[in-house]
């Protein structure tokens, strides 16, 4: 009896320390829940939306509570996590259970526009005299375009920026980064810290063969270079300007982070979070983790460095590249309700719903100029530096085709060797080159 | 056995039966068998988005898996994973069962302790392992006051995934070698001892022998489980590793061209050549089951 109670205690502990472990994790993305909003007695019917993002949801949802007062529609919407969204949608697809709206992706949206799946929206732009899409970010607006017709609403746009911990510069006597700041600065401020902080653990920066858009295709379109070239035929990886920029990244910026061992274990975030790391380029979706986090305080967010390409000591056009992605509000094709869908997302992408996405800090708008008040969306932390890329800087959609996913993985497995062996870059990009040229042949076939 | 004609009561048994087992074999029929066809199927077939569009392309798939050093080296890496995982397994579960089989203080609570990871979830098991293995924070190398790169250099990383396979398996083939244990009447070892056998003797002449069915049972499900290896490094391991194309399996490799590259028919014809090459271990194993298995 005795031993049964000792074994089933053990048992109980062990079942619970992993549930405990398992929680933190999963707390973010599992949130299955739905929800109503407004309620509305005698409604003439529901939308049901569907999104991936939890940190989301409550400012979504009491933008869509404004449209269900004079639509009369309640929304109800799903939040499933990333990778079960998309499970959600396939399985969706195949058995005809959709939601009537729901988020478009840049890595899905050719896949979703060519089959069929998402309402061509171009009749009911065309009769919405509130809808003009010059009104919004043309990369967003073109990523939702397929053959000439729109399947998209954008909903929203993301940039990048640096985070440092001013708690590390202080340590280390480092001056505070500036927004008039090269990217031979950065490196040579990452250098210091890594340096200083050698006996602590402490690296300036973070940037692993994933950290594509956040960190190195930023480096890359401000050297002048590009990932893909303008028509999507061929890799911009052999161009001379992309290969001075990975050359710069193999060796300034590899030095000054962890061993690629211990990148390929840690997470920037989670190392940056830990008061490890004094620097670390992240974008505007991550906000939220930063503004949240114990150490907030400690946190302050720079511009992206330039790439003083033409050496007069300025930042002149083109010379600081942000990379930016948007998202898009979608219909599914053979819902029920396309014009109740339609009104609301007509609605949320509205320059007032626009607007008030940035002012409850939920993310930068789509419509250009309805960003502003993102800067002060999260109180004491200044964000503003995601804004002022937009005027002081160059803009570049993130690079895209239609099988991004292929070879955007295939460069991130290619460049492991690269960061082992920082000498052997040139030929490393030249061959991610040649298999993204393959890749892209295929694709164009 | 002798047919008879079955009586009215044993037929409605019969028909009860039947029902009974119903939603066992709708499910099986719904959730595996259709599936197995359908990825047949899949194979010969350039798939097309959401399941349609499937065109037919006859041999492709499988000649360019033919030509493809990544289905070899991946499959490579499975086999190793079981070459070195399963004798340990098995050896390990083996020596476990015979210690806790006997009379002794705590054998509940030794038992409980070694099937433990039995009843966690994988996944759980695989994040707990790889913040132990981390090489800066780590608790390993911090009990151990090393730099030692457990999973993030190509010499270790398949030890240490070897490691917590091995961990997490050796419980339940222990309580499945201890039921055959139990089995094994006492009266072959008094007999044995009498005649001046050994504990050890009679552990090779005895025990083994007797037991050879159980571990004819853990071997085979074991080849079968470890070929199909992929969740422990898909976990434990992140793919900007440099380890990671000496621990990558074929069942990722499926993985990836089904889900992430989007391309079914190909990542089918990965999962058949897995499938055969698992069902002729099978069969050889099934042939030659009589050269070394006991029943009696």
């Amino acid at each position: 009896m005795k031993k049964k109670l000792i074994a089933m205690t053990l048992a109980l502990l062990m079942v619970l320390s992993l549930a405990a472990c398992g929680g933190s994790s999963g707390s973010a993305d599992n949130n299955t829940g739905t929800s109503d909003t407004a309620a509305s007695e005698g409604s003439k019917g529901t939308i049901s939306v569907a999104i991936w993002d939890e940190n989301q949801r409550p400012g979504l949802e009491s933008i869509a509570a404004e449209w269900t007062e004079q639509s009369g529609y309640d929304v109800e919407f799903t939040v499933p996590g990333w990778d079960g969204y998309w499970t959600m949608l396939e399985a969706g697809v195949s058995g005809g259970e959709m939601p009537d709206v729901f988020w478009m992706h840049s890595n899905n949206a050719e896949k979703y526009m060519a089959s069929g799946v998402l309402l061509n929206l171009d009749d009911y732009i065309a009769a919405d005299d509130t809808m003009n899409l010059s009104n919004y970010f043309e990369g967003v607006t073109n990523l939702y375009t397929h053959e000439d017709a729109h399947y998209a609403i954008p909903k929203d746009h993301d940039t990048i920026a640096v985070v440092y911990n001013k708690a590390i510069f202080d340590k280390y006597g480092v001056a505070y980064p500036t927004n008039d700041w090269t990217w031979e600065d950065f490196a040579a401020i990452a250098q210091e810290i890594s340096d200083k902080g050698a006996a602590d653990g402490v690296y300036g920066t973070y940037c692993n063969t994933g950290s594509n858009q956040d960190t190195w295709y930023n480096i890359i379109y401000s050297y002048g270079g590009e990932v893909i070239n303008a028509d999507k035929t061929a890799s911009g990886y052999d161009e001379p300007a992309t290969l001075e920029a990975m050359n710069f990244i193999a060796q300034k910026i590899l030095p000054a982070c962890p061993s690629p061992d211990s990148m390929a274990s840690t997470g920037g975030d989670t190392m940056f979070l830990s008061g490890l790391l004094g620097m670390v380029c992240q974008g505007s979706w991550t906000v939220s983790n930063y503004a949240n986090a114990d150490n907030a305080s400690d946190y302050a967010w720079v511009m992206l460095p330039y790439a003083d390409v033409n050496g007069n000591g300025t930042c002149d056009e083109g010379e600081r590249c942000s990379i930016y992605n948007g998202l898009g509000w979608s219909i599914y094709a053979d819902t029920k309700e396309p014009d109740a869908a339609y009104s609301l997302i007509s609605y949320l992408g509205s320059q007032k719903a626009q607007m008030e996405q940035s002012e409850l800090g939920v993310t930068m708008a789509g419509y250009i100029g309805c960003s502003e008040p993102f800067a002060d969306a999260f109180g004491e932390m200044d964000v503003s530096a995601f804004v002022d890329i937009e005027e002081q800087g160059t803009l570049v959609f993130r690079p895209y085709s239609k099988t991004t996913a292929i070879w955007e993985s295939d460069a991130s497995q290619a460049l492991v060797e690269a960061w082992s062996a920082p000498e052997k870059m040139t030929e490393v990009a030249q061959n991610i080159a040649a298999a993204m040229n393959e890749t892209l042949a295929k694709e164009n076939k | 056995m002798k047919r008879k004609k079955m009586s009215a009561k044993a037929r409605r048994e019969a028909v009860y039966g039947l029902i009974f087992i119903m939603p066992t074999i709708i499910g099986l029929l719904i959730l595996n068998y259709y599936p197995i066809f359908e990825t047949v199927y899949q194979s010969f077939c350039e798939t097309g988005d959401f399941g349609k569009g499937n065109t037919f392309v006859g041999l492709a798939n499988y000649i360019t898996l033919f030509h493809d050093s990544e289905v070899f080296s991946t499959l490579f890496n499975s086999v190793k994973y079981a070459v070195l995982s399963l004798p340990l397994t098995v050896c390990l579960s083996l020596v476990l069962a015979v210690l806790l089989n006997r009379k002794m203080r705590l054998r509940g609570l030794y038992r409980t302790i070694y099937f433990l990871p039995m009843v966690c979830a994988p996944a759980a098991i695989a994040m707990v392992w790889k913040w132990m293995f981390n090489q800066d924070y780590g608790l390993l190398n911090h009990i151990l006051n090393t730099k030692i790169s457990w999973v993030t250099d190509p010499a270790n990383a398949m030890i240490a995934i070897v490691v917590v396979g091995v961990w997490s398996s050796i419980g339940n083939n222990m309580i499945l070698l201890l039921g055959g244990l139990q089995d094994i009447p006492k009266d072959y070892y008094e007999a044995a001892s009498v005649d001046g056998s050994t504990g050890v003797h009679s552990f090779f002449h005895i025990t083994i022998p007797l037991l050879s069915p159980m571990i004819f049972f853990i071997v085979q499900t074991g080849i079968m489980g470890a070929l199909q290896l992929f969740d422990l490094p898909f976990m434990i391991m992140d793919k900007s590793s440099r380890a990671w194309p000496s621990v990558k399996t074929i069942t990722y490799l499926f993985y990836e061209y089904a889900f992430e590259r989007s391309d079914r028919g190909y990542g089918a014809a990965i999962i058949m050549l897995l499938i055969c090459i698992i069902s002729i271990i099978t069969f050889i194993l099934q042939k030659t089951e009589k050269k070394w298995v006991h029943y009696d």
